[in-house]
């Protein structure tokens, strides 16, 4: 286990190493994110009635509503594209092969190999957070940021099971990723992005209460807006775990059994 | 093969010289039969296997290109579970050997392709490996780094250290230098398996090529020398 945790550290300051031979990107992502903030502040004024606030979760704003939904979704694009990103960065540069002949297994290559864009993704997330409340009034003070690290984690469980049979399609299929297509395509309309599912049709209603995308911006949106307590928000964290205890298991399933496979038909470093 | 023995892949491409190679570093599973080394079983103890061996597969990628050589060796040495205080040490002792010098602290993406090479075969020997698993070792190195690449290996690697040695290999003079026996394999199956000296004999021809060239069935009439006038 300690090995492992030492293994996994090592891909975390490999990435770290090289991403601090690129000088710029840290300061654009900063004004990247100032400029974006400043977009959901502006629509939000825009948009704004009375009609608008009663639809939204009591004492919420549309700004706040809408920043925690689009940095909701960035984190979810992190768990469903890291790990078929990774695998095919490895593939296309040609590492992958001696990365397999050490003495890690594929899923550490893979998970060591996530940790870094995860640790970015928050960073980036916190930035945006940050401007938000510096510049636009994004109310900070209610978080209850214990519930919001748990609900994190508990979507990244759900979220990554998801992502490990996108890689497991890599691996047979070489290109696409279908679990990210249909989560983020099927989830801006019915996850809850960036208006309530309140305001859809019933049939629509009905998908979204199916879709976990939808508990876990629940259960972030009333964390973090609402200072939500664990016990509060028991009911979303107990589908996304049911979630994750489904996705996880089945999803290693699946990747070990392409990896056979591609290891048998001479693909498995083939782009 | 014996241990400390150079044992060289003759074929055609296509023959399937990289295939062995690659299911012996556990990259590839049999279709049928078993594969062994090191007295390990490469599909049921594919760690163990990969813990007795290293594999270069003769190209000039691999690497991190925005790290450093050093950088990229200490990663993949880290991950065959080195101590730092070893893997430092024996990257600056194969580094002096194998003459990469200041290269080894430059980015690998300002490095040319035989310096690549040469450092893809370092972190092959990082781990003293009991058997090196080599796919056309000397494809991108000049004349002069190709010849003293063998010698390294011959003297330093599989004469000194015991290594066994496993290698592809297109070029016969790398072969008759490094090979004690050589396995010529036509369409997946060896079709002979002896020392250079003993295939020379049976086929009663003076060099490998004509060996490899007669075994194929590509067997070619000799060329008249033409002067001009």
């Amino acid at each position: 286990m300690r090995q492992t945790l030492r293994d996994l550290f090592l891909f975390f300051g490999r990435d770290l190493r090289i991403a601090s031979t690129y000088r710029g990107p840290f300061i654009l992502e900063a004004i990247e994110a100032l400029f974006a903030a400043a977009m959901f502040y502006y629509v939000a004024r825009f948009v704004d009635s009375p009609g608008l606030r009663e639809a939204l979760p009591h004492g919420n704003t549309y700004f706040a509503y809408s920043l925690v939904g689009f940095l909701f979704f960035d984190y979810l694009n992190a768990a469903l594209d890291t790990f078929e990103r990774s695998l095919q960065e490895a593939r296309d540069a040609g590492t992958l092969e001696p990365l397999l002949v050490t003495q890690v297994s594929l899923p550490v290559v893979l998970t060591g190999s996530a940790l870094y864009p995860f640790v970015a993704t928050t960073l980036r997330i916190a930035v945006y957070v940050a401007w938000g409340a510096l510049l636009f009034g994004f109310p900070l003070r209610s978080a209850n940021w214990l519930s919001v690290a748990v609900v994190l984690m508990a979507t990244l469980l759900a979220f990554s099971g998801l992502g490990i049979f996108s890689a497991s399609y890599l691996l047979l299929f070489k290109r696409g990723n279908p679990a990210k297509w249909f989560v983020v395509g099927v989830s801006s309309i019915v996850g809850g992005m960036l208006f309530p599912v309140s305001i859809l049709p019933p049939w629509l209603q009905f998908v979204a209460r199916l879709n976990p995308v939808t508990y876990a911006l629940d259960a972030m949106r009333a964390a973090l807006l609402d200072g939500a307590g664990l016990f509060a928000i028991a009911k979303p964290l107990v589908v996304l775990l049911f979630f994750a205890a489904i996705l996880l298991p089945g999803s290693a399933a699946t990747f070990a059994w392409a990896l056979r496979r591609t290891k048998m038909t001479g693909t498995l470093t083939h782009s | 093969m014996a241990q400390g023995e150079a044992v060289a892949l003759l074929g055609a491409n296509g023959a399937g010289k990289t295939t062995v190679l690659r299911i012996l570093a556990t990259l590839l599973l049999p279709t049928r039969g078993s594969a062994r080394l090191a007295g390990h079983d490469a599909v049921r103890e594919a760690a163990a296997v990969r813990h007795e061996l290293g594999y270069h597969a003769g190209s000039d990628r691999g690497f991190y290109p925005r790290l450093t050589g050093r950088e990229n060796l200490q990663f993949f040495g880290r991950l065959n579970h080195l101590a730092k205080g070893y893997l430092d040490a024996r990257i600056r002792s194969l580094g002096e050997q194998f003459k990469l010098g200041e290269a080894l602290d430059r980015q690998v993406r300002s490095l040319s392709s035989g310096t690549i090479q040469r450092l893809s075969l370092l972190r092959s020997l990082l781990h003293q490996p009991k058997v090196l698993l080599l796919d056309e070792p000397t494809r991108s190195l000049d004349a002069i780094a190709a010849a003293e690449f063998r010698r390294f290996l011959k003297k330093e690697v599989i004469s000194a250290q015991g290594t066994s040695l496993l290698f592809a290999s297109h070029t016969l003079p790398e072969i008759e230098f490094l090979a004690d026996r050589v396995a010529i394999l036509q369409q997946g199956a060896i079709i002979a398996f002896d020392s250079p000296k003993a295939l020379k004999r049976r086929y009663s021809v003076a060099t490998l090529e004509e060996v490899f060239l007669r075994l194929t069935g590509h067997d070619m009439q000799p060329v008249e020398e033409t002067h001009p006038a």
